[in-house]
Order: structure tokens, then sequence, then C-alpha cells
């Protein structure tokens, strides 16, 4: 099997990316807003278009360079709570949730307004409403069964509304009188701002780009192409529209129209024109909502991969294999909200701003996750698109200060709504989310750089459920190191990819696995209080990733598995371990655990791996509080007993360079004559032992070897072949 | 001058469907080398991650099964919301000569080639002569005339492609033909292809239309009562590698 689980294919390309951004974003936002902007900020509301869409920019470049460092599901939730935290990541992801239901209510609304208004028989919001929810139950009942490669008719539509807006802009230039935008801003810079809150609902899109990031093909190019390309096009194009609405009618006559870009499309191109312009209108609804829902469901699956909501709103259905529960549920809540309108006069303005209010706050928090992912740094986070210096970090605080100007100048009532909903998500952390969930941010890292004495195990593992003993006992050895320095465990869990992962999307692989790994290991490193962290990788060459991380690291140790087998009195292992053992710039302990530590022995011979012996053995023996034992043979394997201080000697000299006082240690001698037999008695009375490694010529470790072969096929004890780190051993 | 050293077949099965297809083909293949892939389409409203976390040791231990314990397939699950996609990626990536759409089949015996004058004709015909070499099947080449062509140009092909078996060490009486000047091939095929065990095509270049209304290769294939064996169109390797 090419990839354990199944592969994860990325289908969406380039084309699919910018209709899937820009038809979410093109929708009610430029066909029902117009009329209420006019109303707030006259002609002018076409600077409160730019300014939303520099806003949108803002975020759109910073969840640029977050989406190519970890393309996976889940947009700004996933990032935000990767950097600081599940608190916040319950914050972002609530209010995303309801931003799009928001969102999708505002659509849907509109759609109503645009099949009523222009239809004689059908009057009144009571129509709206019904017909809003009419299509929100079409639309739903489409996505609960689910729907296949239906890119096609994607592209036709947001083609087809795309083309009706460029004509309405091109014609509709040569009929802009110059009078109608005077005065230009009626209500003042105030208007501006304040309405730029109301429209910044119709830059809600670019993110869904982001969302599914699992599924974009080549995502370090299309993802950041396609998000700024997205809000760049469609700014222009509002900013256009918007000029031309208040340019060719008076803004007083557009304030009053609920279909306001119709009424202008009337005006010059005459019945026809109002009706293509209906038609993209209801198409755009329709597409925007209908994108929405899609975005929802990905911001879910997220929460629910994290622990953040619970997998019930996850399973997918047994026949469609939609996510049925939560597509159901966010129709829901939307048509609540549509209801709404039946009592509220604004309520279009309204559920724009709540929306906008929503997304506003989680570009905020995405905008501070950059910085904390740039302070932090952890190693998997390598972007390909990367923000440059003058950009970096002028993005990310423009983007705060703005996001937070905006809000500020929202109504007083979506500012209770939207701090509602951020309380509703800190609520939910402290009585749900908390306790469920794995992992922290990475806020701690980024705001203090740690120690600058660090004592750090590295401890590759492939499956960290079945190497939890060897966790263990790394972090054991990191407790036992802690005079050295903060002792930390680094626990490292490489992904194989066997091909350009470009097309597949491998880092939800990697992401699971990261998961696994801090849920096996936390539990041991808070046993024995060491620092603990974690690093999943994807790469074709594990040995290569594992020496990376060892170097970049500056690890001072590093333990790997071993299967215990030996052939010529040389531990057998996988390619991978061997290069890893033959090219580890730090000490190294290949390890086979049996099923407990308890008393360990290190065999001294006088050679290079001896004070890692001493080490090691001592830390093997702090796993269960022994007292750590030395056993002294001579090199040639021969029991010096001309030198009767000899072993007392090295055990001192060995202990010092180990760091350590040679009290610590009691010391075994060898009994009789024939080295092995003593040296396998002695081996055989302790649990653990530890060894150096063999040397390449043969025969000066034989006897050591082949006691330590006999040990090792006996099964009954955990055995440790250790190597001094190469700066020791050329001392 | 051999065929195609070796002849690689891609083998694409729908493990979402709780009993996917029984493919007693694999060993009508035997003799050549085959990629088993097993493909889980996905719709537009899940996350691929979503439906692998729910049923990844279903799709692996039914694609197993349809692997029936043979040893030297080369097995590849992909959880997707694009067959295509997957199916050339995957293609592309194992260097596969060939995809086969999978109907029910118990034996090779008839093979049908639809011939147009196509640059893709020497890789189909190389991979028509595999197919013949590893079994003991006729082949019937077709060619469909249209209808203002010169009738002399599509006996030119199979009289071509004919010889070109021969050199491949194909007995001649293996090998006939069929003309059709009905001016609908589509249709053609689909018809004649009931009547043979497994008809042999050419993957066409996709035009923009294609990627709007979906392949008319599709079609047909969809439409054939017989598996298909799809010819690739591209050179194998030459995309899939960076």
């Amino acid at each position: 099997m090419s990839v354990e689980g199944g592969e994860l294919e990325r289908t969406l390309g380039f084309l699919e990316a910018m209709t899937l951004g820009g038809g979410t974003m093109i929708g009610a936002g430029i066909f029902i807003l117009p009329g209420i902007a006019a109303r707030n900020a006259g002609p002018a509301s076409s600077i409160s278009y730019a300014i939303a869409g520099f806003v949108a920019l803002l975020a759109a470049l910073s969840l640029s360079e977050l989406a190519t460092g970890m393309p996976i599901a889940g947009g700004s939730y996933h990032y935000v709570n990767r950097a600081l935290g599940s608190l916040f990541g319950s914050i972002v992801g609530w209010g995303m949730w309801s931003g799009l239901m928001f969102a999708s209510a505002f659509y849907m609304v509109g759609f109503g307004q645009y099949i009523v208004e222009p239809v004689p028989f059908l009057d009144g919001r009571g129509y709206v409403i019904l017909l809003g929810l009419a299509g929100l139950a079409l639309l739903t009942g489409v996505n609960y069964y689910g729907t296949e490669e239906s890119s096609s008719l994607q592209n036709v539509m947001i083609g087809s509304e795309t083309a009706v807006i460029l004509v309405f802009v091109v014609v509709g230039v040569f009929f802009i009188q110059p009078g109608n935008l005077d005065p230009f801003a009626p209500a003042g810079a105030e208007g501006v701002v304040a309405t730029t809150g109301i429209v910044f609902i119709s830059f809600l899109g670019f993110e869904i780009i982001a969302t599914v990031a699992g599924e974009i093909k080549n995502p370090s190019r299309i993802i950041p192409l396609s998000m700024i390309l997205s809000v760049v096009l469609v700014t222009i194009l509002y900013v256009l529209v918007m000029l031309v609405s208040t340019g060719v009618l008076p803004y007083g006559r557009l304030a009053d129209s609920p279909i306001p870009v119709a009424d202008v499309a009337r005006s010059y191109l005459g019945p026809a024109g109002a009706v293509a312009i209906v038609l993209a209108a209801i198409v755009a609804a329709i597409s925007s909502s209908n994108s929405s829902i899609l975005a929802a469901s990905r911001v879910i699956y997220a929460m629910g991969r994290d622990g953040v909501v619970t997998e019930w709103l996850n399973k997918s259905h047994p026949r469609f294999f939609t996510p049925h529960r939560a597509i159901v549920t966010t129709s829901a809540f939307t048509a609540a909200l549509v209801l709404v309108g039946l009592r509220v006069d604004t309520i279009v303005s309204l559920l724009a701003e709540a929306a906008s209010f929503s997304f506003l706050v989680a570009y905020s928090l995405v905008h501070v996750s950059i910085v904390v992912f740039r302070r932090a740094d952890p190693g998997e986070y390598d972007p390909s698109f990367s923000l440059p210096t003058p950009l970096y970090p002028a993005v990310p605080i423009l983007g705060v200060v703005l996001s937070v100007v905006v809000v500020t100048q929202m109504a007083p009532v979506i500012v209770l709504v939207g701090s509602g909903i951020v309380a509703l998500g800190v609520l939910w952390y402290a009585a749900y989310a908390r306790t469920r969930v794995v992992g922290e941010g990475l806020l701690r890292e980024a705001i203090s750089p740690g120690p600058a004495d660090v004592y750090r195990v590295v401890v590759p593992v492939a499956n960290p459920e079945t190497q939890r003993g060897l966790l263990r006992l790394a972090a054991a050895s990191a407790h036992a190191n802690d005079h050295l320095g903060e002792p930390e465990l680094l626990a490292v869990n490489v992904v194989h990819v066997e091909h350009d992962s470009s097309l597949q999307n491998v880092e939800a692989d990697r992401v699971d696995h990261q998961r696994d790994l801090l849920a096996a290991a936390t539990e041991f490193a808070d046993e024995m209080d060491v620092t603990l962290r974690t690093r999943a990788l994807t790469a074709r060459d594990t040995g290569e990733a594992i020496l990376d991380v060892l170097d970049e690291g500056d690890a001072d140790e590093v333990l790997l598995g071993w299967g215990g087998e030996t052939s010529e009195g040389r531990p057998v292992t996988s390619a991978t371990v061997a290069d890893v053992v033959a090219n580890a710039p730090c000490d190294l302990a290949l390890v086979s655990l049996r099923d407990e530590v308890g008393a360990a022995v290190g065999v001294l011979d006088g050679g290079p791996d001896d004070v890692a012996v001493a080490r090691r053995t001592a830390e093997f023996a702090a796993v269960e509080d022994t007292t750590p034992t030395l056993v002294v043979v001579s090199p040639d394997g021969r029991d010096d007993a001309d030198e009767p201080g000899r072993e007392a000697d090295l055990v001192a000299e060995v202990a010092a360079a180990a760091g350590r006082s040679p009290e610590e240690y009691s010391v075994e001698v060898l009994d009789g004559d024939d080295t092995r037999a003593a040296l396998e008695t002695v081996l055989g009375r302790f649990d653990t032992v530890c060894v150096g490694y063999p040397n390449e010529s043969a025969g000066l470790h034989s006897a050591v070897e082949r006691a330590v072969s006999t040990v090792v096929a006996t099964g009954g004890h955990s055995v440790a072949v250790v190597r001094s780190s190469p700066d020791d051993s050329t001392e | 001058m051999a065929p195609i050293d070796e002849l690689r077949i891609l083998v694409p099965v729908d493990v979402s469907d709780p009993d996917p297809t029984r493919l007693g083909v694999l060993d009508l293949l035997d003799p050549l080398e085959v990629v088993l892939l097993g493909y889980f389409p996905v719709p537009d409203q899940a996350e691929p991650a979503l439906i692998r976390s729910e049923y990844e040791d279903e799709a692996e231990s039914r694609l197993r099964d349809v692997a029936g314990g043979r040893s030297d397939l080369t097995e590849v699950l992909v959880f997707t919301h694009d067959r295509e996609t997957t199916i050339d990626r995957v293609a592309d990536q194992y260097d596969c000569d060939a995809v086969l759409s999978v109907r029910e089949i118990d034996d090779i015996g008839r093979i049908l080639v639809p011939l147009r004058g196509d640059v893709n004709i020497e890789r189909i015909v190389s991979v028509t002569a595999r197919l013949l070499q590893a079994s003991d099947a006729t082949v019937t080449l077709f060619h469909s005339v249209a209808e203002d062509a010169d009738e002399s140009y599509g006996e030119f092909l199979l009289r071509g492609a004919t010889d070109r078996l021969v050199e491949f060490g194909i007995d001649e009486a293996r090998v006939d033909w069929e003309f059709s000047e009905s001016g609908d091939p589509q249709a053609e095929i689909v018809q004649l292809g009931g009547e043979y065990d497994i008809v042999v095509l050419g993957e066409s270049e996709p035009s923009l239309g294609d990627r709007i209304i979906g392949r008319v290769l599709s079609h047909v294939v969809d439409e054939l009562e017989s598996p298909a064996l799809i010819v690739r169109d591209t050179e194998p390797g030459d995309e899939g590698e960076t």
C-alpha cells in the first residue's frame, strides 16, 4: 500500500480556486449593499469598498503565508488554533462558523429580494423571507445528497455573472453624470468608515480558498496566487460598480432600492439589462451561499479534528458520504437568522455587519498568528510564500489596526452580538474544549525564546503507540540531566512520502501524526517534569530528515528504537536508522526495550564510547531510581589482574568526563578467568545493559560483543548500544 | 523490435462500493504489470481527510479483497473528489501505459481496437500486441470512415497496423478488419463493443470544451458494456517526476 490509510487527492486547480474565491465574493454583497452603502456614505461609498478590499488584501497576504506553511482544511481557525492555542482557536472557530451562517442568511435574503422586487404580484417582506428559506432548503438538500465534480457548472455560473457585471461597468461608465457624484462624501469620513464594516462582507470568500487548502493542487503556488488575485480583481470590480451606480443614479434614489444595481442597469440598458442583473444576482446569491455551506463543513471538520467540537457533528452520511449533520446544523441556524428578517427591517445590513464582525476578529487573530509563527519558528513551519521584509511586519500590524478601527465603527448592536459570539467561544473552551483538546499553542515559545541551557533528548518514533516505552525512557534521560540544562524531550515523527506531494494532501497526515505524538508523549513529559516539543515532518528520506532535526535542534543525545537483533555482534537496523547512526552529530543510543528498565549496568572497555555509556547508564538507572552500575573489562577482553586499581581509576576518569561523581556508581568486578562467562553472569543480574558501539575493527570488543549477544538472545534484557558524539570520540 | 517491454496497466476500482467488482480480469492480465487503484469518491461537501478517517480500514480491506492475495500488484488507495484527476495522477506517477475501465470480465477472447488516424496509434498498436502476446485472443481492427473521406485511407491505416502486429510476432490469422460508414463512430464503437471482451481505445487530449462538459471518450467508456483499456497519450513519466 502506497500510504498508510490512503492518499488524499488534491483536486482543485487554479481555475477552481478562483471561481471558489471570486464566486463566493461576487454575491449579494455587490448586488444588494450598494443601496445601503449609498445611503450611509453617498458616492464616497466606493472608497468604503476600496478600504474593505485593502483590509481583505492584508488578510489575504497573511493567510497566504500561513496557508502555504500549513496547507490543510480549516483556514483561519487552524492557524490561530496552532499559534495561539485552543482558547483563541475556539473563538475563531465559532466566529467563522457563525460568520458563515450570517453570510449565508444574508445571501439568501438578498436572493429573496432580487426575486420579489421585479415580479409584480409578489410583494412584501414575507415573500422575501419565504423565498430565501426556499432557496436555502434547496441548497441544503443538494448539499445533503452531495455533489461530485460540480466545478464545471460552477465555472459557467461564475463566468456568466462576472460577464454581466463587466458589461454593466463598461457600458455604465459612459452614463455617469458628474453632477451625481457631488457632494462626494455627504456623511464625511466617519460615514465612509462605518460603511466599510457593512460592505466588508462582500469580500468574504477569498478565505474559502484557505479553508479548503487541503484540497488545492500545488498549494504553494495556487493558494497565494488565487487569494491575492481574487481580492485585487474583486476590489477593482466593486469600486467600479459603486462609482457607476452612484454616478448614474443620484445616491438618494439608490438608497431606497432593495435591488439597486438592477435599477441602475434599467436606466441605461433598459429592461433587458435589469433582467440580466436580476438573474446574475440570483445566481450569485446561490453560489455564494453554497460555498459558505461547503466552507462551514470544512471549519467544523477542522474543529472536530482538534477536539474543539464533538465528532458527532462530523459523522458522514452512510450512503452519500456528506457531513450531513454539519450541513443540516449550519442550515438550521441560517434559516433561523433569515426568519429574524420577518421582524427586523434592517436585517440585510445587520447580517452583513455581523458576518463582517466575526471575520474581522478572525483576521486580526490571523495577523497575530503570523507573528507568533515567525517568532516561535517551529521547525515544520516552512511556508513557500513568505512575506518579504517591508511587508512583514507591516502587513500584520496594519491588518490588526485597520480591523480594530472598522470594528469600532460598527453599530452597537453588532458589537454586542459579535462580542457575545466571542464570549460563547470562550465559554465553550472553558466548558468543553479545554479538557478534550490535544496540544498547546506556540504563544509561550514566541514570547520567551527559552532558556539558554537546554539538555535536549531527541527521540524519533515511527509509531507513538507502540513506542511509548522509548518516549518514557527519553523523558527520563532528559530529566536525569537537569543539572546540565533545562531538560527537554523532542519527539520526532517522519511521515515518509514517496513522491512529489504537491498533488496530495500530506499535511493532513503530518498533523495527524503530530497529534498522536503529542498525545503519547505528554504523559511522560509531565511525569518527568521535562519540556515537551514534538515535530512531525514529511520527507522522502526519513534518515536525512532525522539528521536535519538533530543538527537544527542542537541535540545532546538521540535515542533510537531497535528490534534487538544482532549479527556478528553488531546491531541490525533498517537502512534509515543505520544512516542516522553513521552520521548523528550527538550522543546516540540504539535501544531495545523489554518490559522494564529496572537496574542498569554499563560496560566500560576503555574505548571511545565509555563516557556515553556511563551517562546512559546513569540516566537509565534514574528511571526507577536504582544505583547505576559499571563493569570494567580490558580492551582485549582479558581481565587485567596485574593492575588491581585499574577499574576504580577508569570509573573515576569516565565519571568525571560524564559530569558525574564516581560515588554515584557502584562498580562490579569480573570474577574468574573467562571474561565472557563472567560478564554474562554479571549482566544477567541486571535488567538493562549499556554497551559501547562495536568498532569497525572486529576483535576489539569481541568478548563483550559475544556476551552481549548472548544476553540479547535470552530476550529478558533491555539493551542500549551507545555511541559517543563525534566531537567526544575524536579527543 | 518489441512492443512496449513492460506493459503496465492501471486498474481503478471504486472502493466506496461495499461489494466491489470481482476482478477475474486480474488473472487474465497476470503476465502484465498491474497497478490497482482503489479510489474512494468523496463528495464536494466533505473534506477527503474526513472520509478517510471514517473509512480507511474498510477501504483497505476491500482493496485487499479485490487484489485477492496477488503479491505482484502495486496497490494504491486514494480518497478523491475527482476520479479522473486521480486516475491521471496515479497513472503518471506509476508510469502506466494504459488504464482499464472495469466491468465484469472472465475471458479475453476477442479484442476490439478502433483506430483513427491519431498520433497515438503507435502506442495503441504496441499495447494491443502486448495483450495478444499475453493471451490467445483474436483482434478486430476497426475504422469508421468519415462520409466524405477516401475509403482507401482506412485500409491503409489498418494494413499498417496489421503489419506492425505481425512484426511484433502476432500471427496474421488472429487479426481481422472491420469498416463502418455510418458516420457516427462513437455509437458504432459502443454497439460493436458489446460483442467483444475488451475494447482498446486511445486517449484523446482534452480540449477546453472537454474540460467544461467532460471528455467525449468518457461517454464512450461509460456506455460500453465491455471493459475498455484506454491507452494513455502522454509519454509516461514526463510529468510525474520532479
